[in-house]
């Protein structure tokens, strides 16, 4: 009987504590600008965030990586980003389309190429497409179709007729970076990566890169979300994006003009 | 990755476990009891039901979710009158942690119910105390072990929960970051040192939160 009178009151204790800190914990974090770029981008759209908070002060940036499809995916299933920059401008173009991006809020920022890599345990690496079906390259790492790198990659592969016979060697990697990850972790002696990713290796080297008459077209585009939270402050990262300290930034990663 | 980013994904963590697993607790004790201590027709499709979320793939119940609470889904008109965000916030990982969780408490609350001698509640009722005073009273403090070892299961799943929550709350750096998005995330990108760093912390919690549990527990037998 003792006991059970004890715990009476315990248990309301309890509840109410349980209460209190649920209270606590539930209060939402401070408002941020959700910046999703494409993770080929991730050191330069770091130095360029620091230095747009830099110069212009207020309401602090959240940078997230990933793949543009993958991002793109999230955008229309209700992820609340403010800015995105899509390493493919096709990917835009259908956020355009389907009204989620207002056409003037979209702008080209750079450009980029393709360069094939190789593991270091490659002797001698691979000099021309054609070598990539020498029986010593087991497996060629390149980032899934619905992702803009592996869309890039395979476009290139089936321009120089080599997808069929390379179909079972390769492996679809999450995104770009994950493509480099996986020839310096090696799980695969060869990937198509983007130039800008293949300076990034740890241990892969670049071992020729895609001729200039068959790089694909690679737009990078930076646009502002019609349901952006904070539009002013999503407005104004879009234009420091499009001048000329980040293009000086984007520049020294390697990333060409967007024009031209 | 800094320390600060560490600790900052490890609070979060604990944030979104501790408000997965408070929120589940009351429908959970409710359903628990119901199930322990009433019959009716149906009660086995009930059981298996609620355990689903347990045996589903993850990834399955975080596209449910999704499409439940993302901007097209049957409550977009709630979230809209009440502007807030679900979908991509923690409070979608909370949900998606707790969810997952909700079949374990269920499970072990029920058992720690079914325990209880029905003779120790019907002589409260017969002493004059209500339904629910002898259920705060009687059965929940008798039955407080299994309960507490329920909740302590829910909160350690919501800790290490991954696929449901990347689905419905994305990878988003400082704000649905947990540590096994953040690991996963840094894997990807190549960043094995980042990665492990985050599985230091994540040993360290479910190490202090187990440790905890068990001194809670033996400290509950005495």
């Amino acid at each position: 009987m003792n006991r059970r009178a004890a715990s009476g009151p315990a248990a309301r204790r309890g509840a109410l504590a349980c209460l209190a800190a649920f209270a606590a914990l539930a209060c939402a974090p401070p408002q941020d600008l959700l910046v999703a770029s494409a993770v080929s981008l991730r050191e330069p759209m770091v130095e360029i965030a620091a230095r747009f908070v830099d110069l212009e002060p207020g309401i602090p940036l959240t940078l997230t990586f990933g793949a543009s499809s993958v991002i793109a995916a999230q955008i229309r299933a209700g992820a609340p980003v403010d800015v995105f920059v899509s390493a493919d401008d096709r990917i835009v173009d259908r956020l355009v389309a389907d009204g989620l991006v207002a056409d003037a809020d979209r702008y080209p920022l750079a450009r980029n190429r393709l360069v094939v890599i190789a593991g270091a345990g490659l002797m001698p690496p691979p000099q021309r497409a054609e070598d990539l079906l020498d029986p010593r390259v087991r497996r060629v790492a390149i980032a899934a179709e619905a992702v803009p790198a592996g869309r890039y990659a395979r476009a290139w592969l089936r321009r120089r007729g080599l997808f069929e016979a390379l179909h079972l060697r390769l492996i679809a990697t999450e995104h770009a970076r994950a493509t480099v990850a996986a020839v310096d972790a090696g799980h695969a002696e060869v990937a198509i990566v983007y130039a800008t990713d293949a300076h990034l290796a740890r241990s892969a080297r670049v071992a020729f890169p895609v001729p200039d008459a068959e790089q694909p077209r690679i737009v990078y585009t930076a646009a502002r979300l019609r349901a952006a939270r904070r539009p002013e402050r999503a407005a104004r990262l879009l234009r420091f994006l499009r001048g000329d300290e980040a293009a000086r930034v984007l520049s020294a990663a390697g990333f060409a003009g967007p024009t031209g | 990755v800094s320390v600060e980013t560490i600790l900052e994904i490890t609070a979060l963590t604990l944030r979104v476990a501790a408000v997965a697993t408070l929120a589940v607790l009351p429908p959970a004790l409710a359903l628990a009891y119901l199930l322990a201590r009433v019959s009716f027709p149906g009660k086995a499709l009930v059981q298996a039901v609620v355990g689903l979320p347990m045996v589903l793939p993850p990834v399955a119940v975080g596209l449910a979710l999704l499409l439940l609470l993302g901007p097209r889904g049957p409550l977009s008109g709630l979230w809209s009158a009440l502007s807030v965000d679900v979908a991509f916030t923690w409070w979608a990982a909370a949900i998606a942690a707790a969810v997952v969780g909700f079949p374990l408490v269920v499970r072990s609350c029920e058992q720690a119910f079914a325990g209880v001698d029905v003779r120790y509640e019907q002589v409260a009722r017969s002493l004059g105390h209500g339904r629910a005073r002898t259920f705060l009273r009687v059965t929940l403090p008798l039955a407080h072990r299994g309960v507490l070892y329920g909740a302590l299961l829910g909160f350690t799943r919501a800790l290490g929960e991954f696929g449901a929550t990347a689905v419905v709350a994305g990878i988003l750096p400082g704000r649905t970051e947990t540590l096994s998005l953040g690991i996963y995330a840094r894997i990807r990108l190549g960043d094995d040192d980042a990665a492990l760093a985050l599985c230091a912390a994540s040993f360290a919690l479910a190490l202090a939160s187990m440790l905890l549990a068990e001194g809670w527990l033996r400290r509950g037998a005495r």
